[in-house]
């Protein structure tokens, strides 16, 4: 294995972190908090393909693939649950929908 | 079976497929190029070269016919053992079935024409009506059973579907689904007797499975033989499947003559015939199919009796000569029911045509106490319908009179009880059949014309001149006349032993079949007394409906009708008894589950249960600020700290 598994995990662990953020600082768009949601799940995929390389398991590769599918899947619901928010409200800020409260 | 060698084979074998190709092949061009691509004559003149073209093509098989043939087109189910090929087998049942059908299909398909031309939708008219002759007529060719089941729901379906031709009006609509429920409970006993056939004999050939009747245990052959009849008393209308058949009449007249007077209905009887070598073994089966065939022939006669509706005594009086089919089978007179099948086919269709003309010329007035004085009217349809009446009637002489007399003469050559009884009730079948026809003869055609007939200038060409007030077109009338002419003279066709014998007698007696011959003297004897019964019928009739005494009737049925008359005309309230045992329970338990359990349980149980989830949400959300921000930190705290403890104790 040429890249060692350490530095994959450190990178999975930045672009973690980094999604992270994104997720609970951008809170005016609520594109930005799916999008960050996607790096965290490309980060935890990145373990798991990198996992699987260095003990030459499959599973970690079957499991990426799975959350692609899922990711895919998650991702056109959510689109079009956010386009309906915003015909229904005029804003994508994540703080203006808070029904569940009142 | 063995086919002919050489060019005649194969000549054969064109022939044969001609006959169910051409009718095919009228439908499907109707169907795709009707309407848009061919202009109405087109269509229509396509639709009646189909049928007379298969009738050439039977011709031609019948003058190249000089054994049993059995001629294999293709294959077409193959599956392992099971084998069931587009084969076709030509006997002379086969043959003398399908010169009837192709010849009184094809008048009446001229007929349907005229009758029509006024109709929208004379595409999907007359590439039924074509796709109906091409099933009946697969049907009498098949050589095994899954052939002839296809024949067998395909005539069913196009009979649906012509039933409730205008559908628009739901009564009609109502009746095609009632023919179709109705002869379906019969098709279930055919699909179980052709699955358990191949199962005991491995094969569904109808000659190898007659040849291995004798193999099969008795009561094994008994249940078969009561499957089948069950098929042939949805097919053919008989007790107690007999309700359908008098709703058919919704549909237009010509399919009223074609499909529930001349061929289909005659399905079921053939059907016994084909398989009678296997199931006749059987004396519970043929005195079943026996029993059933007097029991429906008194019940449509008794109904006839009281019917108001021209078209109902007719249907009536179907499903009664269709019961003295049955009643032939069943007494073992192959010959003579297939006699009185092909006869009746003639003189029923000419009275169908002959009524469809009188409810032209009465705009579509179908109470015969409306009717009256049409002799003078309409002599061109007069006539001919007179000469089907007779028939019909039994009258000496007419063909329907040595076809009803060869059925008695079977019946009462079985002897014993049980067919000495049969016998009777057929003697006073006969009996009421004669008054009834008299009295639909009497009422309709005698008397004064009666003040709808005038308003309506029937047929009377010098009055304006508008469409509804024109003549009869000839071609109505004029194909009546063949039709009248082969009902009348059939009797030719199977003369009595002592006038020299019958020509159908020794063309459908075949070497194994050893069908009794009465003597001539006891024969003569029958006829006499059938013609003495016919003749006092009519007399009867005459005795109540005729001359004065027309009028009185009249008055009477102004009346409501009440006791016997009301209970005969709504056929022995059949469809009433019906309804209360099998209609309504079943409507009921539809109900049941519709509303109590699929909305009132399933639907509700779900309801309640998204409403718990939902106030379940409700409750957990009034813990929280309902920010999605702040649950996103506390989330990602939460897991922090997880994680840091996790590693904490790791170290």
């Amino acid at each position: 294995m040429i890249v060692p598994l350490e530095h994959i995990i450190a990178l999975a662990a930045i672009l973690f972190s980094l999604g992270l953020v994104c997720t609970l600082v951008w809170r005016s768009n609520v594109i930005m908090l799916l999008i960050g949601i996607e790096i965290m799940l490309n980060a935890a995929m990145l373990v798991f393909v990198g996992g699987s390389s260095k003990w030459g398991m499959p599973d970690g590769q079957v499991f990426a693939l799975m959350i692609m599918a899922m990711t895919s899947a998650e991702v056109s619901l959510a689109l079009a649950l956010v386009v309906y928010l915003h015909r229904r409200r005029n804003t994508v800020d994540v703080d203006e929908f808070r029904e569940l409260r009142d | 079976m063995w086919m002919n060698s050489g060019s005649s084979g194969t000549e054969m074998k064109l022939c044969l497929e001609l006959i169910i190709l051409l009718p095919l092949l009228g439908a499907i061009a109707n169907l795709l190029l009707g309407g848009r691509l061919l202009p109405r004559r087109a269509g229509e003149v396509l639709a009646c070269v189909a049928i007379w073209g298969s009738f050439v093509a039977t011709l031609a098989a019948a003058t190249a016919y000089s054994a049993p043939v059995t001629v294999e087109i293709a294959s077409w189910l193959a599956v392992f053992d099971f084998k069931a090929p587009l084969s076709l087998y030509l006997d002379p049942l086969s043959l003398s079935l399908c010169l009837m059908i192709t010849f009184v299909c094809g008048l009446i398909h001229i007929y349907a024409v005229e009758y029509m031309k006024d109709d929208p939708s004379y595409v999907r008219f007359f590439a039924l009506l074509n796709l109906f002759v091409a099933a009946m007529l697969t049907l009498v060719l098949a050589e095994n059973l899954p052939l002839l089941y296809l024949g067998w729901e395909g005539v069913g379906f196009c009979s649906y579907a012509l039933i409730g031709f205008w559908y628009k009006d739901p009564k009609n609509a109502t009746a095609g689904r009632k023919a179709f429920i109705v002869t379906r409970i019969g098709d279930i006993g055919l699909g179980i007797a052709i699955v358990w056939l191949f199962q005991l004999c491995g094969t569904v050939s109808i000659l190898q499975i007659n040849r291995m009747g004798t193999l099969l245990p008795m009561s094994v052959i008994t249940a078969l033989g009561l499957l089948m009849l069950l098929a042939a008393m949805g097919k053919s209308a008989q007790v107690p499947l007999m309700v359908w058949l008098p709703d058919a009449m919704a549909g237009p007249t010509p399919v009223s003559a074609q499909i529930h007077a001349a061929t289909m209905v005659t399905a079921g009887v053939y059907l016994l015939m084909r398989m009678f070598p296997l199931i006749g073994a059987s004396a519970t089966v043929t005195a079943a199919i026996a029993v059933t065939g007097a029991l429906t022939a008194f019940y449509g006669a008794s109904c006839a009796l009281a019917q108001r509706d021209l078209k109902r005594i007719l249907a009536f009086s179907t499903i009664s000569q269709i019961g003295y089919m049955m009643l032939g089978v069943g007494a073992g007179g192959i010959t003579a029911a297939t006699f009185h099948l092909l006869e009746h086919a003639f003189f029923k269709a000419l009275l169908f045509l002959g009524a469809g003309c009188v409810i032209t010329a009465m705009h579509h007035e179908q109470d015969i106490f409306r009717m009256g004085g049409l002799r003078r009217r309409l002599p061109a349809t007069f006539w001919p319908f007179l000469g089907g009446a007779l028939c019909l009637a039994g009258v000496p002489l007419t063909g329907g009179f040595f076809s009803k007399d060869g059925i008695l003469g079977a019946v009462w050559l079985k002897g014993g009880a049980l067919y000495s009884g049969l016998y009777v009730v057929g003697l006073i079948t006969a009996f009421i059949t004669a008054v009834y026809t008299t009295r639909m003869l009497l009422i309709v055609f005698e008397g004064e014309e009666t003040d709808h007939c005038r308003g309506g200038s029937c047929a009377r060409p010098d009055e304006e001149g508008h469409p509804q007030g024109a003549p009869l077109p000839r071609v109505m009338t004029i194909t009546l006349i063949p039709l009248a002419l082969l009902a009348i003279f059939g009797g030719l066709l199977n003369l009595p032993d002592y006038l020299g014998g019958g020509l159908l007698n020794t063309f459908l007696s075949h070497p194994g079949s050893q069908e009794q011959q009465l003597t001539h003297s006891s024969e003569l004897l029958l006829q006499g007394l059938a013609a003495v019964v016919a003749l006092g019928g009519m007399g009867a009739g005459w005795l109540r409906y005729g001359g004065l005494r027309r009028q009185l009737r009249l008055a009477e049925a102004q009346l409501p009708a009440r006791g016997l008359t009301a209970f005969l005309m709504e056929g022995w309230r059949v469809d009433a008894l019906y309804g209360l045992l099998f209609v309504r329970p079943y409507v009921r338990l539809s109900d049941f589950l519709w509303q109590k359990l699929d909305e009132g349980c399933i639907d509700d149980s779900l309801d309640r249960m998204a409403h718990l989830l939902g106030r379940c949400g409700q409750w957990l959300g009034g813990w929280g600020q309902g920010r999605v921000s702040l649950s996103l930190i506390s989330m990602a705290a939460g897991a922090a700290l997880l994680i840091g403890w996790f590693a904490w104790s790791l170290l």
